[in-house]
Formats: structure tokens, sequence, C-alpha cells
């Protein structure tokens, strides 16, 4: 039992901190107080993501086929906490979900096209999985692809299909079997180029981020742009989750908040005499967020540690997502509270504290808890796998 | 980086998971409760013989130098099973504590007795509204030939039973950390019971004499050794609310999937089940936290604030998991027929010793606080 980083995670750890930094321009933060590439996309992005391709930091944990360096879950996590911490927008759903899904299942030709582009840091990929009628329960989806000699014609509508907006690629689950005994047996993954014909969206502006409504009108795609066999799609879908909840309960992202209340507090007159952070209550909400942290690093060690011994026990993964999730929420709330009215101030106003991202982080937390699988269904798992507890009704 | 235990460690804690459970069914818990006993020596006696009385006792004083971690999977089975054996205050903060800062001749002379049972060396780290031995309010004054202590300490185990009692107090330069013998002159044990239904003892000293031999550090080295004491006490507390929090949420699944109403096993209610889950994320939350903070010791490298965030997640899942685990039994979990009500008992005991998460809550925010005020300059 050692809970602790090796000297060479460390050196990773730093290598990466240092390296982001150089990512992170004047340019980029500038560029990412424009709502609209907040979350990347912008030319700048474009432009720091390709630098990233070539200095080979893209598909660390991809098989040394694929140009990747095979990085152990633990070294893959030090990587994305990092890049997360720094704020960088980095399509993890695309390096780290859905790209290595598609070398292991795709046609050698859009393997090049697709895998080839992401490594470069060219290529961005939304996910194509909910609908205004599936959302926890996803199988249920309706859009559906039919067979047209050598092509695909798709038909439906996409919900909260983030990033297409200027993604190049959606990764679509579609009904290909609407007569299977089972929902979750007729589903087709596909690659849908988003500047193809019959293709559009609407934006739709959130809490927090804008998302996207994605409309599929009759497009027509090769055959080489199915994922893996027909009506094979599910375990493409789910084989991803734990790897995508991976990217989004990080420690860095909180943990830099945290840091930043914590030095503003430090250096913020309170009204009656001394620093703001000398207040009890001050402190008391900033200790509880520092005892609630610490569970989340330990919580994001223990799992890559597992997955690299192997598989991540279901209990464990939905323990993670509900506590991570309910946390993060908790946190944003109790570091608002230390600033105040401050705190409400918004990003490009003056007087914003850190720049704002305590209340723009808030406004995009909203979704954690019920996003990538609701905390009811991961309590359900909870009681099912890890205390075999009956199934509810 | 590694959540995995070593062969030997993981053998210790299936023997002692083993020999707790033969010695820790209801009707034997039962009768030792009815004749007011709160220790079951015969117990200690077989953890003796299986070697487990000396997880972090070094092999030359007879014990199996596995080191602390190993000894904190031991507390945690304790807790488990509710066993009425005194692990924390002799093994942990007596014998953990001799072991890193007595001299050799204190070592050979009350190590090797502890490891084998024969000896009890108990410690009384609390006073009134103080938990931190660090801070004594007992006062020492240097005299011919050892010191004389005077001043009062609370909730102490085992002390009637136990051939020396460590504690600490204040000197004019610095504090002392002493060995006191029960039966030395100026020594009066007055009998309090507890949440758990131990009967602990109020340690009221006047003017006690102990001899040069007993005295075990004076100065920076007695601060750091009730630093230490203080910092392990906490974690194998924590490590103690590991197994009886993980135990009290295991009996109360089964219970809630066999207990029918309305026709159906209560489990299969969400608000009821959720409850439990949020049990389970609680106890996994606290077993991280105590892991850590527990291989931070057995490494000896710092410590601090992982100990102190232990000991908050313990405060607060104790809680939690208690209540929650009563409220989903009903009637049944307040019946003393019934094991859940020791567990309670346990769980609020554990809570309230050696710090709340209040008082720690606070404690670690004044670190915050200092920690970011040197840094602004």
């Amino acid at each position: 039992m050692n809970i602790e980083l090796t000297a060479q995670q460390k050196a990773l750890q730093l290598e990466v901190r240092e390296y982001m930094k150089t990512v992170m321009t004047p340019e980029l933060l500038e560029e990412i107080k424009i709502p609209e590439f907040k979350e990347g996309g912008g030319p700048e992005f474009r432009k720091q993501y390709a630098r990233m391709g070539t200095d080979g930091w893209i598909g660390l944990s991809w098989s040394k086929e694929l140009g990747g360096k095979e990085l152990s879950h633990i070294e893959q996590y030090i990587f994305t906490d990092e890049v997360v911490r720094s704020g960088f927008a980095y399509p993890f759903l695309t390096t780290e979900s859905t790209t290595p899904v598609i070398a292991a299942n795709a046609s050698a030709e859009v393997c090049e096209e697709v895998v080839g582009g992401v490594k470069q840091g060219k290529v961005v990929i939304a996910i194509g999985y909910s609908e205004p009628n599936a959302g926890t329960d996803l199988a249920s989806l309706t859009t559906k692809a039919e067979r047209d000699g050598d092509d695909w014609i798709i038909n439906g509508q996409k919900m909260w299909t983030s990033l297409a907006n200027f993604a190049d690629y959606v990764w679509l689950a579609a009904r290909t079997d609407p007569d299977a005994t089972k929902k979750h047996k007729g589903l087709t993954m596909f690659l849908v180029p988003t500047n193809i014909e019959g293709f559009s969206l609407t934006p739709v502006n959130t809490l927090g981020v804008r998302t996207n409504a994605t409309y599929y009108s009759d497009v027509r795609i090769p055959d080489k742009y199915r994922v893996g066999d027909v009506n094979a799609g599910w375990k493409l879908i789910t084989g991803q989750l734990n790897i995508e909840r991976l990217s989004l309960f990080t420690h860095g992202q909180v943990d830099s908040l945290y840091q930043g209340v914590c030095e503003w507090a430090a250096q913020t007159a309170a009204p009656k005499g001394g620093k703001l952070i000398e207040q009890p209550w001050v402190q008391h909400n900033l200790a509880t967020v520092k005892s609630g942290l610490e569970v989340v690093k330990l919580i994001c060690w223990k799992q890559v540690w597992t997955m690299d011994q192997g598989p991540l026990n279901m209990a464990d993964a939905s323990v993670a997502k509900v506590y991570s999730s309910e946390f993060f929420v908790e946190l944003y709330r109790l570091l608002l509270e230390v600033m105040g009215q401050a705190g409400t101030i918004a990003t490009n106003s003056p007087g914003a504290v850190l720049r704002g991202k305590i209340e723009f982080r808030w406004r995009v937390g909203a979704v954690l808890t019920f996003g990538g699988g609701a905390n009811e269904v991961q309590r359900d798992i909870i009681a099912m796998a890890g205390l075999w507890m009956p199934r509810t009704r | 980086m590694n959540f995995t235990i070593s062969e030997e460690q993981q053998s210790a804690q299936q023997l002692a998971q083993q020999i707790l459970g033969d010695f820790t069914d209801v009707d034997k818990l039962k009768a030792l409760e009815q004749r007011q006993e709160s220790f079951d020596t015969g117990l200690w006696q077989a953890l003796a013989k299986a070697g487990l009385l000396g997880l972090d006792i070094a092999e030359d004083q007879g014990g199996t130098g596995l080191g602390f971690y190993s000894l904190t999977t031991l507390c945690e089975e304790v807790g488990r099973t509710v066993a009425p054996v005194p692990v924390i205050p002799v093994l942990v903060s007596a014998a953990g504590t001799l072991r890193r800062f007595a001299s050799d001749t204190q070592k050979d002379q009350w190590l090797p007795g502890i490891a084998s049972g024969a000896t009890l060396i108990t410690a009384a780290l609390e006073e009134y509204n103080n938990d931190d031995p660090t801070a004594p309010s007992c006062s020492a004054q240097k005299m011919e030939g050892g010191y004389s202590i005077s001043g009062t300490k609370i909730c102490v185990s085992q002390a009637s039973s136990a051939a020396r009692i460590l504690l600490s107090a204040q000197t004019e330069e610095g504090i002392v950390v002493a060995l006191v013998d029960p039966h030395a002159s100026g020594v009066t044990l007055n009998a309090q019971i507890v949440t758990t239904g131990e009967t602990r003892h109020e340690l009221v000293m006047t003017k006690v004499q102990v001899p040069t031999q007993d005295i075990v550090a004076i100065g920076s080295e007695a601060l750091a050794a009730m630093d230490w004491a203080h910092l392990a006490t906490r974690t194998a507390l924590a490590a103690m609310a590991v197994g009886l929090c993980d135990k009290m949420m295991r009996i109360t699944g089964q219970y809630t999937s066999e207990r029918e109403q309305f026709g159906r096993p209560i489990a299969t209610f969400q608000a009821v089940s959720h409850r439990v889950a949020d049990c389970y994320i609680d106890v996994e939350c606290l077993r991280l936290v105590t892991q850590q903070a527990a291989s931070l010791i057995n490494e000896s490298h710092p410590a601090k604030d992982a100990v102190h965030i232990a000991k908050i997640w313990c405060g607060n899942v104790t809680h939690r998991v208690s209540q929650a685990s009563q409220h989903c039994h009903g009637g049944t979990g307040v019946d003393r027929d019934y094991p859940l009500f020791r567990y309670c008992q346990w769980a609020r005991q554990i809570e309230l010793t050696s710090g709340s998460s209040a008082q720690l809550t606070g404690e670690l925010g004044q670190a915050i606080c200092a920690e970011y005020l040197s840094k602004a300059g």
C-alpha cells in the first residue's frame, strides 16, 4: 500500500503542466472569452490542438501500431488531469473515448482519415447518442439508418450534440433493426462527416455552454463510415463510458479552483480588518472543500490503478460518478460563498474573481449529476452490484 | 502507487478476521456484557498467540514488524466485529509510540510483554476539552530521580489493569512523556461509563512520582512522540470506523433485502436502496482517505493533513451510516437482541474520540489560512 505518485509519475505531471502553459497562449485566453469559443473551436484553439499533435501529445494511451505510446491508465490520467487543470478545451471524448474504438473497428481507409487526423490534432468528433426521447434510457433511440446499395441513408434528430458546431464528424448511434427483440440489439455506429448534405444543426443555449440539436435528413454516407458490425453498436457505446467519466471528474480542474480561491481570500481584505481567509466561516468552507477534494484525487487514482490491473468493478465506477458529480456541485457553491457577491460577476466584467471561472463552472456543472448516466441509475447499480440488494422497481 | 497490501499483511488480516469472527458471535458478546466486562481477555490471548498483537512491534521485541499499516487492518477487523479488545490504546497509542520513541531498555522491558499478551500498557491522551496530547494541561515537575505529575486524564481504557499508562504532561521546559503506574501513590481512578457501555476511568494524579526509568521522552522528542501518537490514534480510529461502517451497511443491505412490507422487500423501494447506496459511497470515501493516512504514516512521510481529513470523514461517515442503518431497520435496529446497537454505540464513541469533525474542520481551516497567508507574504 503506497498511495503516492512515483518520482517518474511526478516528473510526467510536471512536464505536462509546464507544456500546457505554452498551449494556453495569451491569444487563446482572449479567444475563450468569446462565448462561442469557450469550449474550443476557435482558430487559436485549432492552432494549439494541432501543435499538441505535432509535439506528440495526442493519443498517448493508444497502441504503438496507432502511433501511440501505450501509456498506462495512471500515466494517461496524469496527462488528462493536467490538461484539464490548464483550462485547455482538449477534446477528450475525441482522443480518448471514440478514436480508440474507431481504430479498433473501422475500415483502414476511415482509420487513416479519422484516426490519422486526430493524431495530428486536426479532427474533432462530436458524440451523437442522446435524442429528445432517449436520454438515460439510451437504447430507446429512434434515429434510423437504412441500407441503400453501398450507402446508408440516415434520418432523425440528436440532442445535446456538443461541439457539433465545429466538429468534423459526429459519432452517431442509429437504429438499423427496428424489429430487434431487445431494443439495444438493433443499433449500429456511424461516423457522419459534418460537411455532408442533409446534416444541419441549431444551437441549444444552456445554463452553461452552447450545445446543439443536430438533424439528419436523408443523409447519405458510404458504408465505409459504418464502424463495427451492423446491429453491434451497443457494446461500442457502453465500452466508452468509463473512459469518458475519467476525463469528466478529474482532480486538477477543481483543485485549481480551490487554490485560486484560497489565494484570493489570502489577499483580500475582510471588512473589519485582516484578510478574508482569517474569517472562521471562510476557513470552514475551504476546509470542507479540501476534505472532499482529497477523495476526488484518491478515487481517480484508485480507478486508474485498478484499470491497470484489470476491469473496473461496476459499483466502484458508479461510486466515482455519484460522489464526484455531487461533490463538484457542492464545491462550486462553497467556493462561491467565500466570494459572496463578487462570485456572481461574470467572466468579462470588471471585478470578476478568477476571471469568473467558478461562476461559469457552476453553470456547466448543472449537468454533471445526470449527464453520463443519471445518479439515480448509478445508485441502483451500487445497491445491486455492491450490496447484492434486489433490483428496485 | 499501489493499492494492495503484501501477501504477509493479507494473511495477517485474514487470520485476524477468522479469530475475531470466532470470538464475537452474539451470545459471547452478550455474556460478556451481562458480566459487565468490556475486555475479552480470552480473545486477547488468542490474538497474542497468533502473533497479531505484535504487528507493529519489532521482531527483536517479540513482534512480527509488519508495520503500522498492517496494524490498521487489525483495527479495521476489530471494528467490523465490534470485538471488545483495546487494540487502539494498547497497540497503537502506547506500543506504537514506545516502539518509535522509547529507549532500548524501555522497549525491551515492555514491548515483548505486549506482543505476548502478558502485559498491558495503555495510553491516556485526552483531558477534559483537550484531545491534543502535545498540549496537555497536566503538569510535571522535575525532581530528584524523575518527575512529579499532577492533573487529570479522561476516558482511559484499561486504566486499572494496565501495568503502565502512557501520557504527557507539561513541564517548564516543554512536555514530558511518561509511563505512569496506576497503582502508584497519588493516583485515583474513577470509573466512567461511556457510550459503548464500556467502563473507562478518569485518571486523577496528585503529585504522582514517576521514576526516571519510566520517562519516555522530554522536550522536542516528547513533542514528536505525542504528535505521532495523536496522528496514529486518529488514523487507527478511522480504520476501525471503516470496518465498523462497512459491516453496518452490509447488515442493513441484507436486512432491507429480506424485510417485506406492502408485499415486497423494502430494498426494492428506491428511497430505501439509495440510502444504503449512499452509505456504500461514504464507506468507500472513508476507506480511501484512511488508507492514504495509514500508508503515509507507515512510510514515515508527512501525514498531518491526510490524517485530519481522514478523521473528519471518520466522524461524518460514522454518524451518517449509523443513523441510516438505524433508520432503515425500523424498530428492529434499536432492539438490544439485534446486533446493530453495538455498532451505533461504537460509531458515536469513535466519532467523538480524539477530535470531532467540527473541531478538525476548524483546525484544517486554520492550517489552510496559515499556508496561504504565508504564500501571500
